[in-house]
């Protein structure tokens, strides 16, 4: 798979449709995200990502993406993109988080059923393909499993994951979807600083809340936790609820806004909301 | 909201999301004296045994 994205972005570069490609690269034992420049350079390391294992190196390239096109306003650009990523950039687009999609050229690939199965990925592809196979998309079991347990169950499960948070904020710092300029979780006001693990479950709930309507379910804050919370599992769920009352689906291309990003008439006081 | 709260194992009868204007004191009053009724008959919150909790 390396072999042939390399190949196909090469031939980009030739022809001069992109001026730089987003992809990672293996220096000296560690997959990083990088910014290619000049064709040659991909013979220097170039990976998708498979590390120690497959895929085991990924990265929220759509958003570092995003900050790249915000810097240069003219160039066209070349993204290694899964589904997940292909996902991210919509996601970002709606919301207002990149304007320019004219200038993004998608070099897409496609996750091995083990890799989706892994991840639980709801669609293990991106819209269009340049190496893979399809691979079918995996059941929220994560979700169902939880979901079958009655109250107290989830309460010991849920205030056993969150003891073990050690507040990094690597969740937060890896999500694709996490733009925010000034963050609620280090609002003073909102959640206590200083505790350790943080407000429990008061921290987590916050984060879950604000992920309604924008997690594209990449699991990549479940790979970065460190305390190997099952942060995902919660963020599934509330997309799930996003899915269920408004009829949105996360990451899908349109042009229509998130159900949580539409400012609505003054409800004003009706039997509605009584 | 409820839905997440559910999920999270908190009874979502403990959380209510009412819209009162600023002109309607005696509905505010009604509304906070019904919901604290409600919420002394569900009892003490299970997360108010949390170690956590008692940290602050």
């Amino acid at each position: 798979m390396n072999e042939q994205v390399k190949e196909y972005v090469k031939l980009l570069f030739n022809e001069g449709r992109i001026a730089g490609f987003l992809g990672l690269r293996n220096q000296d034992g560690v997959v990083t995200p990088h910014l290619y420049k000049i064709a040659d350079e991909l013979d220097n390391g170039f990976s998708v990502g498979d590390f120690k294992g497959t895929a085991d190196a990924r990265y929220p390239l759509s958003r570092i993406l995003m900050s790249i096109l915000k810097a240069d306003t003219e160039n066209t650009y070349g993204v290694l993109l899964r589904g997940c990523d292909d996902r991210a950039i919509n996601e970002l687009l709606r919301w207002n988080q990149g304007q320019s999609p004219d200038r993004i050229v998608k070099v897409g690939i496609a996750c091995s059923q083990e890799l989706a199965d892994r991840h639980e990925c709801r669609k293990p592809y991106p819209e269009d393909i340049v190496a893979g196979e399809k691979a079918a998309p995996a059941a929220a079991v994560s979700v169902s499993e939880l979901d079958s347990q009655d109250l107290m169950t989830r309460l010991d499960y849920w205030i056993k994951e969150f003891d073990k948070c050690i507040k990094c904020y690597g969740c937060r710092n890896v999500c694709p979807v996490c733009f925010c300029n000034v963050c609620s979780l280090e609002d003073d006001n909102l959640i206590r600083t200083g505790d350790l693990p943080p407000e429990n479950p008061m921290f987590h709930l916050t984060r879950a809340a604000h992920m309604a309507g924008r997690c594209i379910d990449c699991n990549l804050c479940t790979e970065a936790c460190p305390a190997n919370i099952p942060l995902r599992t919660l963020y599934k769920k509330v997309a799930g609820i996003v899915q269920d009352e408004f009829g949105y689906t996360t990451g899908e291309k349109s042009d229509g806004k998130s159900p949580l990003n539409i400012l609505g008439p003054d409800p004003g006081h009706t039997a509605a909301n009584d | 909201m409820k839905q997440l709260l559910n999920f999270a194992g908190v009874d979502p009868e403990r959380l209510m999301l009412k819209w009162v204007s600023s002109a309607e004191g005696p509905r505010f009053a009604k509304v906070v004296t019904e919901f604290i009724e409600k919420v002394r008959e569900l009892g003490p919150s299970p997360l108010a045994n949390s170690p956590v909790k008692k940290a602050g």
